[in-house]
């Protein structure tokens, strides 16, 4: 005899508003159902009534915690529909940027992931310290700390400033040692251990039928990142390599993002010393040249929470049809196959594990 | 490629059985007088990607479920069901996914008009 409980869609643990049906048996999952939709807007339908440059705010608002990982995935969209090059210095500037940006999303994992397990807002507010530092940059390089619109076709708005190097180089010194610090914390404290070390289980071949992408997958022991697998910008030329664990537990899926961030910090530093002098900026907006008639581009990219693929028919003067692959979207499919026969207790920690943005969800 | 909708299943099957096993996305792009629905098939292990293309009558717009073969297709297709009107057959979840529509026109389609009064169930 199974109960049904409803949780959300405005609950504190869902992560924005989603609403979950829960079917239980005393204090076992038997089945969830995900029901989406409640920030759907129909974003893909409403920038084919823009012109191709106006629609980035639009894409920064799909995921709040990294806009700018989906303003750049939009706007190499719209370049390669445009025949545009990136001029090499903005290739390094993007990079950096990005990195930057999945260093404070995965912050922000976190301090969410805590607080779904419990640990109420002291995790959080550590982690916020550090990727407000994150944001201090981010301000310093683009002039803004949440919604930064700062990708142009061929570049960027603005180029790096002179003293951002130093900031940057010292902040990562912080943020490597934090991590350490974070480390230390989690993994020798009893409760977080209980509620992520084999809980929440996803296999290798059930993640890859279920289409799971981004660290979720490669917790499971699947190494595929789009930026070693179809390197873009230089980020072959920095010697990037995924990174893998096996289990694929929530365990394995926190682990996962420490050693991405580890691996972005490094990322970070290698372009610093790399980038080259040179021109950064981009056209103004107002300067775009027609794209061809039904020209269909294909961009991948891989975003804090996965892969995120644009798939845009070209009109000349907007996009006839974009369709996006959220990774949020399929990760959230998983979620009932992962909290079928978890305590229900460990939803809320499954579900903190995948890192959702229901804007990215619904779209 | 281009196939033909009735030899999808086989091509589907074919492709996963040379180790295409991860399907990316399932899209549909409205042409005007045809709609196109695009499968994206990847071999992770090889590190190779395949699209298919299945071009659909406009009035008669339907594809057979790709859920036996890949799972990830589910919300795929329930996605397309609602917003491009396209039936799906042989699956048995049909509730619509993101939103309920009130029998109106797909709003994904070009046909459909933006200034026209629609209301949605509560």
């Amino acid at each position: 005899m199974s109960t049904r409980i409803n949780i959300g869609p405005v609950h504190p643990s869902t992560h924005g508003v989603l609403h979950l049906a829960v079917d239980i048996e005393g204090d076992t999952i038997k089945d969830v159902e995900p029901h989406i939709g409640f920030l759907h807007r129909g974003v893909e339908k409403l920038v084919e009534t823009r012109m191709y440059m106006q629609s980035p705010p639009y894409m920064e608002k799909l995921d709040y915690v990294a806009p700018m990982s989906y303003d750049e995935a939009y706007v190499a969209a719209v370049e390669a529909a445009l025949g545009v090059e990136v001029k090499e210095r903005a290739q390094y500037v993007r990079v950096i940027e990005l990195e930057l940006q999945r260093i404070a999303s995965h912050l922000f994992f976190l301090g969410a992931l805590c607080n779904d397990m419990g640990q109420m807002f002291t995790m959080f507010m550590w982690v916020f310290e550090d990727r407000d530092r994150v944001l201090d940059l981010l301000q310093e390089a683009t002039g803004q700390r949440m919604f930064y619109v700062n990708m142009r076709l061929g570049g960027v708005t603005m180029d790096l400033p002179p003293d951002f190097t130093d900031n940057c180089i010292a902040f990562l010194d912080h943020l490597d040692k934090r991590i350490t610090e974070y480390e230390k914390y989690l993994e020798k404290n009893p409760v977080f251990i209980e509620r992520t070390k084999g809980v929440g289980i996803l296999s290798a071949e059930d993640a890859k039928a279920l289409g799971v992408t981004g660290p979720t997958l490669r917790a499971s022991g699947v190494p595929y990142d789009v930026r070693s697998a179809k390197p873009y910008y230089v980020y072959g030329k920095l010697g990037f390599n995924a990174v893998k664990l096996e289990k694929g537990d929530n365990f394995a899926r926190y682990r996962v993002r420490i050693l991405e961030m580890r691996e972005s910090s490094r990322l970070v530093r290698e372009a610093l010393s790399k980038i080259p002098d040179g021109d950064a900026l981009g056209a103004p907006i107002r300067l775009i040249g027609p794209a061809a008639k039904n020209r269909v581009v294909t961009v991948s990219r891989e975003l804090p929470r996965g892969e995120c693929m644009m798939y845009m028919v070209s009109d000349p003067q907007r996009p006839y049809r974009l369709s996006i692959r959220s990774p949020c979207f399929i990760n959230l499919y998983a979620l009932p196959h992962m909290a079928r026969g978890q305590r229900l207790a460990d939803l809320f920690s499954i579900m903190g594990s995948l890192d959702l943005v229901m804007a990215c969800v619904d779209r | 490629m281009e196939i033909d909708r009735k030899g999808l299943l086989s091509k589907l099957e074919a492709l996963k059985g040379t180790g295409f096993d991860y399907l990316v996305k399932i899209t549909v792009v409205d042409y005007g007088k045809n709609m196109q629905a695009v499968y994206f098939v990847r071999d992770i292990a090889k590190n190779r990607d395949e699209t298919l293309e299945v071009n659909l009558d406009y009035k008669d717009p339907w594809l057979p479920t790709a859920i036996d073969i890949y799972p990830a297709a589910d919300w795929y297709e329930r996605e397309l069901m609602e917003m491009f009107g396209i039936e799906i057959k042989g699956r048995i979840t049909k509730r619509l996914l993101l939103e309920k529509w009130d029998g109106i026109d797909p709003p994904f389609r070009k046909s459909f008009e933006w200034n026209k009064e629609y209301r949605t169930q509560v």
